[in-house]
């Protein structure tokens, strides 16, 4: 059992390291995938600095970039599309990770690669030319070399990507002549470079200014060659869990030593009456640990590796697109000398007190045969109530004060650390960009913020098969209001059933019911208290009919009416501007207050098999005259940080449940290997398999119930601390009891206290009588 | 009244150049309140005769009959139940629970049973083991002796038929080896009770009814008293 329990101990603490490397390398490869291959760009540059920087021995590939229109707002269009013009050398496609998906990079001056929208809604393939719209008024006719995949930011903002090379680019942008210095230089270093040293030596060489050389911070932190990075905090979790995954190790390894040492008290009197010294059985002790190692460890560490290679194939099988980077059957050489060496120290630190008890036994206790295995009872059970398997499994739990102690503190440690830790999962959904019920796929938005859109697109959108739901908002911005008595604005919103259902969810204070109904309104909690508003305040406004919508407008002013506040959000999808509180009613209420029956936004999420052909279709659909947002690309990428996260606390709470499951299998294990003799005995005076499995439940049950009274009111107040200072400050969330991880660390509870009886039971089955009491 | 009978006991461990005949084709039978020892060397098999009669241990071939019912025809649930109030057990380093008082180690057996202990019954065999002052101490607290009269009242709380006591003074002195069999005896006269005792000392198998030998597996009767 002691081997068993060592195994599990360096298992876990190499899973724990080999996993945080393995999620490192994982980060790594789709960093370079995400944000490109490079480690410094250099901002403005001469073409001499250029090539003293190309020059350097460190520098491994160096390469040109510039963009103009990037915040389409410069008057580049192609087809009367907004476009992006990326300048750039060929090595910075390979740099950046990107294919060209079809046709060769540019040569020449008139040449260029445009990205798929282009192709797809414009019908173009490889040579063609298309004519690009200049800020001047003139046009520059562009071949078309080949076409790349599209970016995040041109799916979202419907625009165009056009790539072309460094001479082209000083033509169309006469602004940014080919000598002038601009741009930036893409900078890769050879390996087992010191980067830092080196962009340092670069900046002084080259007489740059603070600012001229962004750094690739999330590629240099998984490096490890920048100081302030994420690499750094994973391991600094993962070595705060080690330390929490050794202690609950040690307190399992001295347990099982403990009770291995106290079966065994005769043979150690008999190695003091055969002369051995108390230094001499302690070091006795040290040394069969360290021998257990011998196997236990190895065989720990291959457990470890086969857990890993299968966590990793589940989390690559889970979602290919953001765990496929992550290695099949690496081997984290990092994990396993962590592993290894921690594995050594826990069972040094753990054989301490089992050897110094050890190393007390008298020599007496051998040749006066007292020298039994379990604790001298000090009360008789109670077999009053309960039947006497019932009062023995109970009084064996509770005989020994400090056992029960330890014993019930070692399952709670285990439940306070889950219940704590599970409030720092509401903290991730909160601060870490998930896909949240309402982000859309696509959207398709008033260009010029008013309700133009028509409110009968929602409904014939939802008739294709790909989309999944259609919701639209309307909103009237600035509108002049009295609040309580006030003068202020506010940005009015509407809502329709799906908006509201998700909001039901996010309610932190009110009720939504007749927000819903259309005679009271809602608001979104700002962080800090900054909200003017709050439940049961009052806004006065003027009821208009114009069509705009904007309120500011001259309008047909009706009558004023009063609304009340009913209900806070803690969250709300709109970005609050200072001084002006937003406000979200339904429908039929922002019908009657402005008379708009359109939408200013309509959104559509898509069904999973959606594909790009459907999305075509939709924007069709939509017609001409709106932007076209496809934010799907944005979305996946917006996931990956929130699947990051949740994959480590998911993980650190299934090792914490883990954890607290061996606890409780291993600590029965021991018990009753430390009374089977006892169990014999019992057998022999007639007492049935059954009573004796029902006797260990008791045992069992008794720890467990004491276990998770304590861990339970204690683990609940840590998960109001930490829930309250984590999320209901910044947020406003009301505390609420966790119930979901309450009933799943009570099942890990139940069925390791259920696996904890199995063994036994099986072992009681097999027991033979005799062997077992020795001397019948 | 024949209350055991074994015929043809056999029990054989181990396989081929390995394997030891424990017990060769063993018969004899015992009527109510006999009081019987069993000597032999040590690793002559008379604990293995005693494991299989006391239905602990399952022999290779033959039979156990008790009180007309035979041990081994049953199964293991029953033989168990069937044990726990036919059968009283008494074994040189006691087996009490040391969890469980004087009193609670001595109605065990009707514990396990869920019965309700007759409460003239535990005081008279309180009584007769001089335990009375001791009902409330643990096992821990008492001496070997008295462990031992502890063990031996929950041998006979359940009247069984047979009470089988292996080496039952091998570990105390010879003043507490004298009272157990003063006690054992007395079991035997005042209750009817039938008593098989194993022990190394002829002087205590001096007292009993009967006495057997066992060597080498064979089970020979050296002499009946009267």
């Amino acid at each position: 059992m002691t081997r068993v329990c060592i195994v599990l101990a360096v298992a876990l603490v190499s899973v724990l390291f080999g996993m945080a490397d393995m999620a490192v390398v994982s980060q790594k490869l789709q960093a370079i995938k995400n944000d490109g291959n490079w480690h410094v760009a250099f901002r403005n540059l001469s073409r001499e600095q250029e090539a003293v920087l190309a020059a350097r021995p460190e520098v491994e590939q160096t390469a040109w970039y510039d963009v103009v229109n990037y915040r389409l707002d410069q008057g580049y269009r192609i087809g009367g599309t907004e476009t992006v013009i990326c300048g750039m050398e060929e090595a910075f496609l390979e740099i950046m990770s990107c294919q060209i998906e079809e046709g060769r990079f540019p040569e020449e001056e008139n040449e260029a690669i445009l990205t798929k929208g282009a192709r797809t809604r414009l019908g173009l393939k490889t040579g063609d030319t298309v004519a690009l719209a200049l800020p001047d008024g003139k046009s520059a006719e562009l071949t078309v070399s080949g076409f790349a995949g599209d970016t995040a930011m041109l799916t979202d903002k419907d625009a165009f990507g056009v790539f072309v090379n460094r001479g082209a680019f000083g033509r169309l942008s006469p602004g940014k002549p080919e000598e002038s210095p601009d741009g930036m230089i893409y900078t890769r270093f050879v390996p087992r470079c010191s980067i830092q040293r080196a962009i340092a030596d670069i900046q002084t060489q080259l007489g740059l200014e603070e600012g001229q050389a962004p750094q690739n911070a999330r590629l240099l932190g998984l490096m490890g060659q920048s100081s302030d990075n994420f690499i750094q905090g994973l391991y600094l979790v993962a070595a705060v869990l080690a330390v929490l995954v050794i202690v609950a190790g040690i307190l399992m390894i001295t347990g099982s030593l403990n009770s291995n040492i106290a079966q065994r008290t005769g043979f150690f009197g008999m190695l003091r009456c055969l002369g051995a010294t108390p230094g001499q059985v302690r070091r006795f002790v040290l040394l069969e640990a360290l021998d257990w190692c011998k196997m236990a460890v190895p065989a720990g560490l291959l457990l470890s590796v086969v857990v890993v290679w299968a966590l990793c194939t589940f989390l690559r099988v889970l979602n290919p697109v953001w765990f496929g980077e992550m290695p099949a059957f690496g081997v984290s050489l990092g994990g396993i000398c962590a592993g290894a060496v921690l594995g050594v120290v826990t069972v040094l630190l753990a054989a301490q007190s089992p050897a110094k008890k050890a190393a007390r036994v008298s020599p007496l206790t051998a040749v006066s045969g007292n020298a039994g295995g379990v604790h001298a009872a000090k009360c008789a059970a109670s077999t009053g109530i309960f039947g006497v398997e019932t009062a023995l499994g109970v009084h064996h739990a509770r005989g020994s004060r400090k056992n029960f102690w330890l014993m019930t503190g070692s399952f709670a440690f285990t439940i306070i650390l889950f219940l704590s830790f599970s409030a720092s999962i509401d903290f991730m959904n909160h601060a870490v960009t998930a896909l949240k019920p309402y982000t859309p796929d696509l959207s398709v938005v008033s260009p010029d913020n008013t309700c133009s859109v028509p409110a009968g697109l929602a409904a014939e959108l939802s008739q294709n098969p790909a989309v999944k739901r259609a919701y639209g908002r309307r909103f009237a911005y600035n509108v002049p209001v009295l609040l309580d008595g006030q003068e202020g604005y506010v940005n009015l919103i509407s809502y329709e059933t799906h908006q509201f259902a998700w909001a039901k969810d996010m309610l932190v204070e009110g009720e939504l019911e007749s927000v819903e109904n259309g005679s009271a309104v809602m608001i979104g909690y700002a962080y800090a208290g900054g909200n003017l508003l709050k439940p049961g305040s009052v806004i006065s406004l003027q009821r208009t009919g114009n069509a705009s919508g904007d309120m500011n407008a001259e309008g047909d002013a009706l009558d004023a009416v009063e609304i009340g506040v009913a209900a806070v959000l803690s969250e709300c999808p709109f970005d609050r501007v200072e001084g002006v509180e937003t406000v979200i009613c339904s429908e039929a209420l922002f019908e009657r207050l402005t008379g708009q029956t359109d939408y200013t936004v309509l959104d559509v999420q898509l069904n999973r098999s959606a594909t790009d052909q459907d999305v075509e279709q939709i924007r069709q659909m939509a017609g001409d005259g709106f932007l076209f947002s496809d934010k799907r690309q944005k979305n996946r990428e917006g996931q990956s940080a929130w699947y990051s996260y949740a994959v480590f606390l998911y993980g650190f709470l299934a090792v914490i449940a883990l954890i607290a499951g061996f606890n409780i299998v291993n600590s029965i294990a021991m018990s009753v290997s430390a009374r089977i003799r006892q169990y014999g005995a019992m057998r022999a005076v007639g007492m049935e398999n059954g009573q004796l499995v029902r006797m260990v439940a008791a045992e069992a049950l008794t720890y467990a119930c004491a276990g998770v009274a304590a861990g339970g009111i204690v683990g609940l107040w840590l998960h109001h601390f930490v829930f309250t200072y984590m999320v209901t400050v910044r947020w406003g969330d009301a505390w609420y009891l966790p119930v979901r991880y309450i009933v799943i660390i009570l099942s890990v509870v139940a069925v390791s206290v259920f696996l904890a009886i199995i063994g036994p039971a099986r072992r009681i089955r097999r027991m033979s009588i005799v062997d077992t009491i020795g001397d019948c | 009244m024949e209350i055991l009978k074994v015929q043809n006991l056999c029990k054989t461990y181990g396989r081929g150049e390995a394997q030891v005949r424990a017990l060769k084709d063993v018969s004899f039978s015992m009527q109510k309140g006999e009081f019987a020892a069993v000597i032999g060397e040590s690793g002559s098999g008379k604990s293995t005769l005693l494991n299989c009669i006391g239905g602990l241990d399952l022999p290779t071939a033959g039979s156990v009959w008790l009180d007309g019912e035979e041990l081994f025809a049953m199964p293991e649930k029953r033989r168990t139940v069937f044990r726990r109030r036919n059968i009283g057990f008494v074994f040189q380093s006691f087996h009490l629970i040391e969890e469980l008082n004087v009193e609670q180690n001595i109605v065990f057996p009707l514990l396990l049973d869920h019965k309700k202990p007759d409460r003239e019954r535990v005081e008279d065999i309180l009584e007769v083991l001089g335990l009375k002052e001791r009902r409330r101490h643990l096992p821990g607290q008492l001496s070997g002796g008295q462990q031992q009269r502890v063990a031996i009242g929950r041998a006979l709380i359940t009247r069984p038929a047979l009470v089988l006591a292996d080496e039952p003074t091998g570990n105390l002195d010879s003043k507490n080896s004298r009272d157990v069999m003063d006690l054992l005896l007395q079991a035997s006269r005042k209750y009817q009770q039938t008593v098989l005792m194993i022990t190394h000392n002829a002087n205590l198998s001096a007292s009993a009814d009967r006495v057997f030998r066992v060597a080498d597996g064979v089970l020979h009767e050296l002499g009946r008293e009267g």
